[in-house]
């Protein structure tokens, strides 16, 4: 188990300076300048060039970025040109609403897709199990932004039962906090839940019909009985990996919901910036993303090695 | 199983019920916030940055000048001039002089107004990177402190451009000492601070306690950065806020398809406005390019806006407010809408490729451009589409040089001397240079009166629409939907700038 990890810890820091690279390299290839964008059209080229000065924008790129990773490795992430603000702050202040998003919205996705997606997977064939089948398709073909405007309309518009859109920080109003979130929850869970329940019902399907399934039927359990006590730990390993990916694309992937809510998560931040060209917070931001998304990945493959032995002692 | 079917018609009940309530709508309740004397308003863009020294975005200007900090004169919609941190003043009678006494008054974070704070921020606007600031400044050879409360500043020739800047952004005052933060915390004497500003998200404003002027009404408002104009719109009309001052035009359609111009005060004024143009890189030949402003069917525009009540059509660079405006006709428009005669033109340059640098990220510019470029193709000329986002178009077409591209669409302030260019090296973003419009805006700028700037401003427009570079579209006009009980909205005085102060439910 012990080189299984440390394999795996050796990869997630490979992976980790590669991002790094890639992220310096990307944004800087997209062309634009933050300082053209700050002075405006007008502007002249000595201004732009005398502003991106003081920004630092015009050192080499090599000695930009090792300037960057080395601050990043030492815990700073860097400043916003324009305003100065540390990028750290401007990321613990969206986490505060990112995460209860993201988490809230990847919890509801799984209550739903979990009991529906196995109920599903034993009625398969018949009308009900079709009907769920049919409505997870079209959950799946819903855009979110769509969702999201329709449950706006219709929950905040026409009943007023909840704020359109809008953030109230968790420190002015717990409850207004809450209730700024529950719409935005709402349409990233229900689409979430569309696309798991599809996972949920084939990795049961799967499972089913496997023999230790039938044996434990043959010893006298029932479906249910066999299904809860061997089959899901089986269920479990394809639904962990969708599970994985899917926290991977939350943090950072929200950006429609956080537009159509307008809610100030780090979605429509890194979007904002990479719009200006803010590089550094782009840059520092995105790594922080990556870094949790591999570590996510890294948890993800210990929790494959805990759910199957045989995993375990092929590593 | 049974149970299953009584919760089913249950569940089935309840959301019959939740629909039609839904669908019943209902009259509009007063705003929460009116007896608080509060206001809630929405903004579509988050300025990223509060200086507004180094920068000359839109976002910004509608919010902290006029509310935060102030000129030193107010010019109003008739004409006349009010003092703003300037109680009075002195105009030499060859304009070369001019002379501000300074009123005793603190700015928002208690300390006084000084001498030294005025002669900073003119010193600061004149060396400001943002065209329009320093612009004001041209003429300007010092700024001197007179005595403890007058300032001189001396110019080396007549310059409108110099005192109607003394009201607008040119001339805000600042402290200062707190200069280095103006980006995040700007302060004024204006009749509000800043309480709060939260990218992408808010900014707070609360009544100045130590304004010298009349309190203003509202004493606190709150500005939500909604960039999604749909989600501003379900705001209003769930009364979440009192105000969208700002309505762009890509949401003008559904302002009257949800009769939300009905249950709210829609109010237009052209000073947020801007006129929409196309622009053809002057190094194409001029037959060409009067062969292009003949396919544009300035009709076509506004009906794809879907409110001709906020646009007109026009062929002069300029704002209905602007004395040398003129609507698209017969007089005003050299080469009008005439396609047959741009496709007989067109074969001459069938052959020459052309290249339409088009915003990809701003639903202003895209639908324009999604009517120009099938129309100048199906005319007969070789036009390719570059669609980019601001960032990669701010680099090749603003400031690239040459720019890259042959035409293009673009939407922003009906500013006419941005089109000036003293030498070929000082030319604009488009790298329009007239020498004869240069000549008249600088003899604009030194007329001695009024009706002699109107006249050389009428001769400039002229000259900008024979060239057929700046080729205007449309000038929209600056739309918005207030609380039919938020009262007082005034058209912007300082450049764009919404005046929180002027409200009162």
């Amino acid at each position: 188990m012990a080189i299984y990890v440390l394999r795996k810890l050796a990869f997630f820091v490979g992976a980790v300076f590669v991002a790094s690279l890639a992220i310096f390299l990307l944004i800087r290839a997209a062309g634009g300048n933050v300082a053209a964008i700050v002075l405006g059209k007008d502007a002249t080229a000595e201004a732009i060039n005398a502003l991106a000065h003081t920004y630092g924008l015009d050192k080499p790129l090599p000695v930009q970025y090792f300037d960057w990773l080395f601050g990043m490795l030492q815990g700073q992430l860097g400043q916003s040109f324009r305003t100065k603000e540390f990028v750290a702050d401007l990321v613990t202040d969206r986490l505060s609403i990112s995460i209860p998003l993201a988490l809230s919205g990847l919890i509801l996705g799984l209550i739903i897709a979990i009991p529906v997606g196995t109920y599903a997977a034993r009625n398969v064939g018949k009308p009900s199990g079709a009907v769920l089948a049919l409505l997870s398709q079209i959950g799946i073909a819903v855009p979110v932004f769509w969702a999201g405007i329709l449950l706006s309309v219709l929950f905040g518009v026409r009943l007023g039962w909840l704020p359109t859109g809008g953030w109230i920080d968790w420190s002015e109003s717990p409850i207004g906090a809450i209730r700024s979130l529950v719409l935005p929850v709402l349409s990233l869970g229900l689409i979430m839940g569309s696309v798991l329940i599809r996972y949920v019902r084939s990795a049961v399907l799967d499972v089913m019909n496997q023999d230790y399934v039938r044996t434990a039927r043959a010893v006298g359990m029932t479906r249910t009985q066999a299904l809860l006590s061997v089959g899901l730990r089986n269920a479990a390993l394809p639904i962990v990996t969708i599970v994985g990916l899917q926290i991977a694309e939350l943090i950072g992937g929200t950006v429609i919901i956080e537009m159509v809510f307008s809610l100030p998560g780090l979605s429509r931040m890194i979007l904002a910036n990479v719009a200006a060209r803010e590089v550094i917070v782009v840059q520092s931001t995105v790594m922080l993303i990556i870094i949790f998304v591999i570590f996510v990945n890294f948890v993800v493959d210990l929790l494959y090695g805990i759910l199957d032995p045989r995993i375990r002692n092929a590593a | 199983m049974k149970s299953v079917n009584k919760l089913t018609r249950q569940i089935g009940a309840i959301a019959a019920a939740v629909m039609l309530v839904a669908a019943s709508g209902g009259a509009m309740a007063a705003s929460p916030r009116a007896a608080e004397n509060k206001v809630v308003l929405i903004a579509r863009q988050d300025p990223g940055t509060l200086d507004y020294v180094t920068s000359g975005l839109t976002a910004l200007r509608l919010w902290i000048p006029a509310n935060v900090v102030e000129p030193l004169v107010y010019f109003n919609k008739d004409g006349s001039v009010e003092p703003g941190v300037a109680e009075s003043w002195t105009i030499s009678d060859d304009k070369l002089t001019y002379e501000f006494k300074i009123r005793k008054a603190t700015f928002s974070d208690g300390t006084p107004v000084t001498v030294e704070d005025v002669i900073y921020s003119l010193n600061t606007m004149k060396a400001s990177p943002v065209v329009n600031n320093s612009s004001a400044y041209n003429a300007v050879t010092a700024i001197e402190k007179v005595d403890d409360s007058t300032v001189k500043v001396t110019l080396s020739q007549p310059s409108q451009n110099f005192w109607h800047g003394m009201g607008s952004v040119a001339g805000l005052i600042q402290p200062e000492h707190a200069a280095a933060s103006i980006a995040t915390n700007p302060i004024g004497t204006g009749p509000y601070v800043l309480k709060a500003y939260t990218t992408n998200s808010t900014f707070e404003f609360e009544a100045n306690p130590s304004y010298w002027g009349t309190k203003p009404a509202i004493t606190a408002a709150t500005v939500r950065i909604v960039t999604d104009g749909t989600a501003g719109l379900n705001a209003l009309e769930a009364g979440e806020v009192d105000a969208v001052p700002v309505i762009t035009i890509d949401l003008w359609e559904q302002l009257t398809k949800r009769e939300l111009d009905k249950k709210f005060t829609l109010l237009t004024y052209p000073q947020i406005g801007e006129p929409t143009y196309a622009v053809f890189n002057q190094k194409l030949d001029p037959e060409l390019r009067q062969a292009l402003a003949e396919t544009l069917d300035r009709q076509s525009f506004n009906d794809a806006f879907g409110a001709a009540w906020g646009a007109e059509n026009t062929c002069t660079f300029a704002l209905p407010n602007q004395p040398w405006y003129s609507p698209e006709s017969a007089e005003s428009c050299p080469y009008p809408y005439n396609y047959e005669s741009a496709m007989a033109k067109a074969s001459k340059w069938a052959s020459t490729p052309l290249e339409y640098a088009s915003l990809s990220d701003v639903p202003d510019l895209s639908l324009p451009a999604d009517i120009m470029i099938p129309a100048m193709q199906g005319a007969g000329f070789n036009v390719t589409r570059n669609a980019i986002d601001l960032a990669r178009y701010s680099q090749l077409i603003f400031q690239g040089r040459p720019p890259q591209f042959d035409i293009t669409v673009m939407s922003g302030d009906a500013e006419p001397t941005q089109w000036a260019c003293p030498t070929a090296d000082k030319a604009g973003w488009s790298t329009y240079c007239s020498q004869p419009y240069t000549d008249a805006l600088a003899a604009a700028d030194a007329a001695p009166s009024d009706e002699a700037y109107l006249a050389k401003m009428k001769e400039a427009a002229d000259i900008l629409r024979k060239d057929a570079v700046i080729v205007p579209l449309i000038a929209k006009k600056g739309v918005g939907l207030f609380d039919p009980a938020l009262k007082g909205f005034l058209e912007p005085r300082v450049l764009v700038a919404i005046e929180i102060g002027k409200l009162h439910w």
